[in-house]
């Protein structure tokens, strides 16, 4: 792990200023230009050295099948949210690959309008479960917590919304 | 097994490659206008939003990033500001709530809205949901965390 010695630089924060005489502008741009360049290749090495592990599994569990057979397990809830059973497989595509991946295999599928719209907002809650837990988790949260909470968040945001667009309708 | 290892790296390459195209200059960008007065007169006004869901103007830099390029990126801001702030577990948690429930705004909602999603339903709805959520759950741990004190 790098040096943390960034937490003293003066001026970094958004409340900090400098001590004593202010330095020139330009050496100022110089120093904040390295103090950034620093923080964004540690904020990339940190977060490739997650998210690459996760991004392989992820293609582990689609080669294994995994996605195929949780969508199988997700089609009777799929009534619960007035979509069809095949819309469990973009959903679960969403969850495991990411929204590009979830788009895609939803042009397969013949669906009304509102029906696009619920499934969008359950995917938009909860997708790219794996990478994006991993940068959860990197924040010192639960990845697989808050992998949990998306899913039934998204489920239920989108159950609701259903129930509501058939009151306004 | 070749093309998976294939399918692997040429993935993880394209993976690295945007991150680094995104976390670099949002971090530079970050550090010559952090100081500025523009930046914090947005970052203010964000966070005069933000703290109806409990989050505090130190948070409110790392949600607005996260809110609006993605939840890698506001995560990778929030890693750099947990260590520059110490901003502590209840808002690292109130904002991975948060964001868990909306992020990327612009990018992820219009490729459904390319599709011919509802933008009411998927931006507004889904931000109003956000915030619930995200009240919710962070009463229902503040109550957890209250009484496990309560009882060592």
């Amino acid at each position: 792990m790098d040096s943390l010695h960034d937490n003293g630089v003066p001026g970094g924060s958004v409340t900090g200023s400098a001590p004593g005489a202010p330095p020139g502008l330009g050496a100022r741009f110089k120093r904040d230009l390295r103090i950034g360049l620093k923080a964004g290749l540690q904020t990339f090495w940190e977060l490739a050295r997650v998210m690459i592990p996760a991004y392989g599994a992820t293609l582990i569990l689609e080669r294994l099948g995994v996605i195929a057979w949780l969508a199988r397990a997700a089609r009777p809830l799929m009534t619960l949210l007035g979509l069809p059973g095949d819309a469990a497989v973009p959903l679960v595509v969403g969850y495991v690959l990411n929204i590009y991946a979830a788009v895609g295999s939803m042009q397969a599928l013949d669906l009304s309008s509102r029906q696009i719209t619920v499934l969008a907002i359950a995917i938009l809650i909860g997708h790219n479960l794996l990478v994006e837990g991993a940068v959860l988790h990197k924040a010192g949260m639960n990845g697989f917590a808050f992998g949990a909470l998306r899913v039934v968040a998204g489920l239920a945001a989108a159950a609701v919304a259903n129930l509501l667009m058939g009151l306004l309708w | 097994m070749v093309d998976l290892l294939h399918t692997f790296v040429t993935g993880s390459f394209d993976l690295l490659l945007r991150v680094f195209l995104i976390v670099v200059p949002i971090m530079v960008a970050l550090e010559l206008f952090e100081g500025t007065r523009a930046f914090r007169v947005v970052v203010r006004a964000w966070a005069r939003v933000v703290r109806h869901v409990g989050l505090d103007e130190r948070s409110a830099a790392p949600t607005l990033i996260g809110f609006l390029f993605g939840l890698a990126y506001g995560g990778g801001v929030i890693v750099r500001d947990v260590r520059r702030h110490d901003l502590g577990r209840r808002q690292v948690f109130i904002m991975s709530v948060f964001l868990s429930m909306v992020h990327a705004i612009a990018e992820d909602s219009l490729v459904f809205i390319a599709l011919g999603a509802s933008i009411f339903w998927i931006v507004v709805y889904r931000i109003a949901w956000a915030a619930v959520v995200t009240l919710a759950l962070t009463a229902v741990a503040g109550l957890l965390v209250r009484r496990l004190r309560g009882r060592g």
